[in-house]
């Protein structure tokens, strides 16, 4: 097997923080490789080194043996390396055939587009895709414009692919077929690269794995060999077992949502008459392909998104569909969201500040005409303490600059620094190592321990598993299934795609 | 296959990081830098058009701020400044960009005239009555702007810049009309009487500086030590955050863009109730830029807005020195003005990014 | 009547000229992704390097309009470089370039003695016996060649940004920095050439109403055009043939407002020059309530492109 692409003493740091330290990574033609670690471990940083995306700040790239240094990523792909990140780079308004002119240049607009056109027709083809040049990427769903990603880097005549946790954004059926057609490609020569943190996957598709742990790869091993036990301890270090679940004990309806309809401005309806229960003592997991609806029932939920009808009722505070969000949080009702950064924090203003602002329209930190900020300090101390906050130098430190996982203890904290009535989460976990994810995992189990309801949207189906009671399916705006415990993972992954 | 072109090979890349922090000196050092830049470009213009740097340097420190006159003068000019710079900084503070700080002027000294004109109010009570209809003139005006935000997401940039245009010829309208005081040809309004015109408080200084200075206390107190002040920081920082966590979002900015109207119309009233004493077709020139400005600079933060203000006010009356001695024209201080600001503006990006060669 | 009409639509032409080209000039940077203020600024300095070249030549319009055009093209390249290399804030660095040019067009200007000097201009071409014809001879055969320029430079620049490997270059960086990055479009290369490419088109609507219309220059002539001209670019979707549409509506009101005076109508003149600035605000209401939010709009418009950014 020749090599197709070597890395060696890969070192990148971002202002400071080291990103890769001495990574080295070889994939050969006709292989398929699997880069296995955590989120943050730096499998993407060094990828995008190899695609010519991120310039190191030492160490060698060769391609087929000969040293390189790539100018940027049109230079990498003239060297036959190519990428499909995990946020697509597709301009959303062009067309499949625009998109992928765009990035394989051909003299002449009219000519270039009729060229395009046939080597889409023809990799469409070998690959068994059936993608239409015409419509706009807008209009594609998520594995399609995957698919036009991929499309895209082949018809560059590209040796070398990296995809970058392709399969993160798939249901379990589609992965498979993507997986199946990533090794027909190696079957035609073509070095793949598989980013990935799940073990299955590479167990079930990879020829070869090299695990990244902290910014350095740690190891190279056949994943035929080598036992799962084995990868998972190279992947996290030590394991923290998830702790064993407190017996089910669940009281009357804390939360329901009856008839629920969101719209968006255009008029396309989000949420459609949807409608369920959550008891006291209860985790309701909420399942589904991303793009469902959840981000809409969320938003809901929470008050940001006033639905146009339907219930939101509460135990002991009545119909809050129509309700402001200071009503919500006055009836204990606690809002994870999705994306950190731009929804639970206000990144350039200070952790104390940001702990603080959830009890301040309750006169906690003094009344309007004065504020009271020691209280805020000395609340937000006790708080950082209590639930582990690490990274903080001073409570006047910007948000920002705390870890995710830091970042995602402080929303809790504040989100339940009154005891919870109602838990919303959305993707609690998302982007988390597997520390941070445990320990946000036991916060929730120990919220629904105390009584309180937990709603948790999440498109990670092992999250939904690990953590719900009740587990329901979230298709085009409506639950389309629900399931108790224990249920059936092959059942739920049929649900979410049957429907949609 | 290609090679890479030689220059990469040669000479590796240029990249460019978000820092992620930076201490504060050092951004200190960057904005110094920078604005002694800022500073020494606009001396060489000054020097191309005429003006030694020493003679600008003794008309600017000695001849400025060493005469009791000019330094009388420097006060009253910094009256208005310290105004729009506050009402500007709050509409900042709340992501509303207010571009409509002449046209709020302008209803700020229409609603202080119609106050005179029609005699509303007891002769004791006539300047709190001139205030008040100054100050909601300008606050009128600036809610329109926000109303056609909010209703129809009309960029409130181009709204507001363009409702200046809307006051002055409204403005012309009177002046050349209905409002013209009949015993000139000039397109102004009659004068106001003594009691109608803001009192000297000692130095020969008006009482319009204490009204500034009260608007920076108040600013102080409002953005500082509030709630409202504190809810301002979540509203500029992360809108849609800041709703989640209860925030009232609509209200916060509501509430700060009418203050900033209101001190706008506030600085109309100082300018024609203080210098003319009348209303005037060119009370309100130039104050748009000047209040981003005075906002830009200090960062809306009202303390150093009150000593920015004063700042620009020397250059203000430096300016008219030099357009009546050395026939400088007097848009020579728009261009400093720009120039500090581009340049401050760039030390954002020193302070926001790292440069480094890799390779 | 008919001569009030005539007299009217034929000069609709002269009016909105500037508004099309400064629009046209705008929507090609904006494409890019540049949220572009800097218009008015830009259109001061044609304005006054128009009128300047043609007093310091002695005549010679045309050649002074191109003079205007490399003259904006040149300020620009400051614009650029605070919002491409520098990447700071685009509202910001757009109206320090308008009070900068205010400032240095009136200082140079005023310094040099071009204040109120009064220029032959541009002549209007007669298009042989067509200008004859009653009525549309008037109106269409006889106008200034910039006008009948304008419709080749809004054709090729509507193909250009549609169908070139060019314009689909710029859109792709307008639209989604990072994808046409990671395709190997130098992103800041193509941003600054769209500033200085637009700001040449701004530069010669300003000239032009300098030059062609009031055939002098004074202090601060563009009055709020520039304005109009940004309003103009978003009531059109960012798309150059609406743009033209919004220009001629304006035009229409423009020619109007002397016309009517001079008809002998009396209205309050003050309150008629309003006019253009209140259907600016109208026709921007008219956008915001009936076009779907975001239509149109260059999916990057005011973000600056980094790209070694650590997720």
């Amino acid at each position: 097997m020749t090599i197709a692409l070597t890395l060696t003493g890969i070192r990148k740091s971002f202002d400071g923080f080291l990103a890769l330290d001495d990574a080295a990574f070889s994939v050969g033609g006709g292989e398929v490789h699997a880069l296995l670690g955590e989120n943050g471990a730096g499998k993407s940083s060094l990828m995008n080194v190899a695609a010519g995306l991120y310039a190191p700040d030492s160490g060698e790239i060769a391609i087929d043996g000969r040293p390189v240094v790539l100018a940027g990523p049109a230079d990498a792909r003239r060297h036959g390396v190519g990428m499909v990140h995990q946020h697509f780079k597709l301009v959303k308004p062009f067309t499949v055939a625009e998109n992928i002119l765009l990035a394989n240049p051909r003299p002449g607009y009219r000519r270039g587009m009729a060229a395009t056109r046939e080597a889409i027709a023809r990799q469409a083809e070998t690959l068994g895709f059936a993608i239409e040049p015409d419509r706009r990427v807008a209009d594609l769903s998520i594995a399609e414009q995957q698919q036009v990603e991929i499309v895209k880097v082949l018809v560059g005549g590209v040796r070398i692919l990296i995809l970058d946790e392709p399969t993160a954004v798939l249901t379990d059926a589609e992965a498979d077929r993507l997986l199946e057609t990533v090794r027909r490609l190696a079957e035609t020569g073509v070095a793949v690269v598989l980013v990935t943190h799940k073990l299955y996957e590479v167990k079930r598709h990879a020829d070869a794995v090299t695990v990244m742990r902290g910014g350095r790869t740690v190891a190279t091993a056949d994943p035929r060999t080598a036992s799962t036990a084995e990868l998972t301890e190279l992947t996290v270090g030590q394991t923290t077992p998830l702790p064993a679940r407190a017996s089910f004990d669940h009281g009357g309806t804390r939360l329901n949502v009856g008839a629920l309809t969101c719209a968006r401005a255009d008029g396309q309806v989000t949420l459609a008459d949807l409608s369920f229960f959550v008891r006291s003592g209860e985790i309701y997991g909420v399942a589904g392909v991303s793009g469902n609806g959840q981000a809409e029932l969320a938003e809901a939920l929470v008050g940001i998104r006033p639905p146009l009808a339907g219930e939101i009722w509460v135990e002991g505070a009545g119909d809050l569909a129509k309700a402001a969000p200071t009503a919500r949080r006055d009836a204990a009702v606690a809002a994870i969201p999705a994306d950190r950064f731009s929804h639970a924090l206000a990144g350039s203003l200070s952790i104390a500040e940001n702990f603080a602002v959830g009890e301040v329209h309750c006169g906690r930190y003094g009344g309007w005409p004065l504020i009271d900020r020691n209280a805020m300090r000395r609340a937000t101390a006790a708080a950082v303490a209590a639930f582990d906050v690490q990274g903080v130098r001073s409570l006047r430190q910007k948000a920002a600059l705390l870890s995710g996982g830091n970042a995602q203890k402080l929303v809790i904290a504040r989100e339940f620094s009154r005891e919870p009535a109602v838990v919303v989460a959305h993707s609690p976990s998302r982007g988390l190592d597997a520390r941070a994810c445990g320990a946000v995992h036991q916060r929730l189990l120990a919220a629904r321990d105390a009584g309180a309801a937990v709603v948790v949207i999440s498109e990670d189906l092992d999250e939904i598993l690990t953590l719900s009671d009740r587990i329901a399916v979230m298709s085009r705006g409506r639950i389309v299934a629900e399931f108790d415990r224990p249920a059936d993972r092959q059942a739920i992954g049929r649900a979410m795609v049957d429907h949609g | 296959m290609v090679a890479p072109p030689l220059k990469a090979r040669r000479l590796g890349r240029l990249t460019l990081e978000l820092r992620q922090n930076l201490p504060a000196w050092k951004q200190a050092a960057f904005l110094t830098i920078c604005l002694v830049f800022g500073i020494a470009v606009s001396v060489a213009i000054l020097a191309a058009a005429g003006i030694a740097p020493a003679t600008l340097f003794d008309e600017m420190i000695v001849e400025t701020l060493g005469n009791a006159d000019s330094l009388r003068a420097v006060l009253v000019q910094a009256t208005p400044l310290i105004l729009v710079g506050l009402g500007a900084g709050l509409a900042f503070r709340v992501g509303f960009w207010n571009l409509g700080i002449e046209g709020q002027m302008i209803w700020g000294g229409i609603g202080a005239t119609a106050v005179v004109i029609y005699g509303i109010g007891p002769e004791s009570l006539r300047l709190v009555c001139m205030g008040i209809a100054a100050g909601l003139g300008g606050l009128t005006w600036v809610l329109l702007a926000a109303w056609l935000k909010l209703s129809f997401r009309v960029n409130e940039i181009i709204a507001t810049l363009l409702l200046n245009y809307v006051a002055a010829y409204f403005l012309f309208h009177l002046l050349y009309g209905a409002w013209q005081d009949p015993t000139t040809a000039f397109p102004q309004s009659v004068q106001y009487r003594s009691f109608e015109r803001l009192p000297e408080i000692g130095f020969g200084v008006s009482s319009g500086l204490a009204i500034a200075l009260a608007a920076v206390a108040v600013a102080f107190w409002l953005v500082q030590l509030s709630r409202a002040g504190f809810y301002m920081r979540f509203v500029s920082a992360n809108p849609g955050m800041a709703r989640v966590v209860g925030v009232p979002v609509a209200a916060v900015s509501i509430g700060a863009i009418a203050a900033s109207g209101a001190l706008a119309g506030l600085a109309g009233f100082v300018n024609v109730a203080s210098q003319e004493g009348r209303l005037t077709q060119s009370f309100f020139d130039g104050y748009v830029f000047a209040g981003v400005l005075v906002a830009f600079l200090s960062r809306n933060d009202p303390i150093i807005a009150a000593v920015v203000g004063f700042l620009l006010a020397v250059l203000f009356v430096t300016g008219q020195t030099l357009q009546v001695f050395y026939q400088i024209p007097f848009t020579m201080v728009q261009l400093i003005q720009a120039i500090i600001v581009i340049a401050v503006a760039s030390s954002e990006f020193l302070i926001r990014h790292r440069m480094r060669w890799t390779r | 009547m008919t001569d009030f009409l005539i007299n009217w639509i034929a000069g609709i032409p002269v009016t909105a000229a500037p508004y099309a080209l400064a629009a046209l000039g705008l929507i090609i940077s904006e494409r890019s992704g540049i949220l572009n203020l800097s218009a008015e600024g830009l259109m001061l300095v044609g304005a006054m390097t128009g009128v300047a070249s043609c007093i310091v030549l002695g005549g010679h319009p045309l050649i002074a309009l191109v003079i205007a055009m490399v003259a904006s093209s040149v300020v620009s390249l400051l614009f650029a470089m605070l919002t491409v290399v520098l990447r700071i804030n685009q509202v910001i660095a757009g109206l320090a370039i308008v009070f900068f040019c205010q400032g240095l067009t009136g200082l140079i200007g005023n310094l040099a003695g071009w204040q109120n000097h009064p220029i032959a201009g541009l002549d209007k071409w007669t298009i042989g016996p067509l200008s004859e014809i009653p009525g549309i001879g008037k109106i269409l055969f006889i106008q200034d060649p910039v006008v009948y320029l304008a419709i080749p430079i809004f054709y090729l620049v509507n193909r250009v940004l549609r169908f070139s490997m060019v314009g689909l270059n710029l859109r792709a960086v307008g639209e989604n920095p990072a994808a046409a990055d990671a395709a190997g479009v130098s992103v800041a290369l193509y941003r600054i050439a769209a500033i200085v490419a637009g700001s040449a088109l701004v530069g010669l609507a300003g000239a032009y109403i300098s030059v062609v219309g009031v055939k002098l220059w004074f202090t601060g002539m563009v009055g709020g055009r520039g304005w109009i001209a940004v309003a103009l670019v978003i009531f059109a979707r960012w798309a150059p043939w609406p743009a033209l549409g919004g220009a001629l509506l304006f035009g229409c009101i423009e020619a109007v407002i002397p016309r009517i005076a001079a008809a002998g109508i009396r209205v309050p003149q003050y309150l008629m020059l309003m006019l253009p600035y209140l259907a600016t605000i109208a026709v921007m209401v008219w956008a915001g309530a009936t076009q779907r939010g975001g239509a149109g709009e260059p999916g990057a418009l005011g973000q600056p492109h980094v790209r070694e950014e650590r997720r």
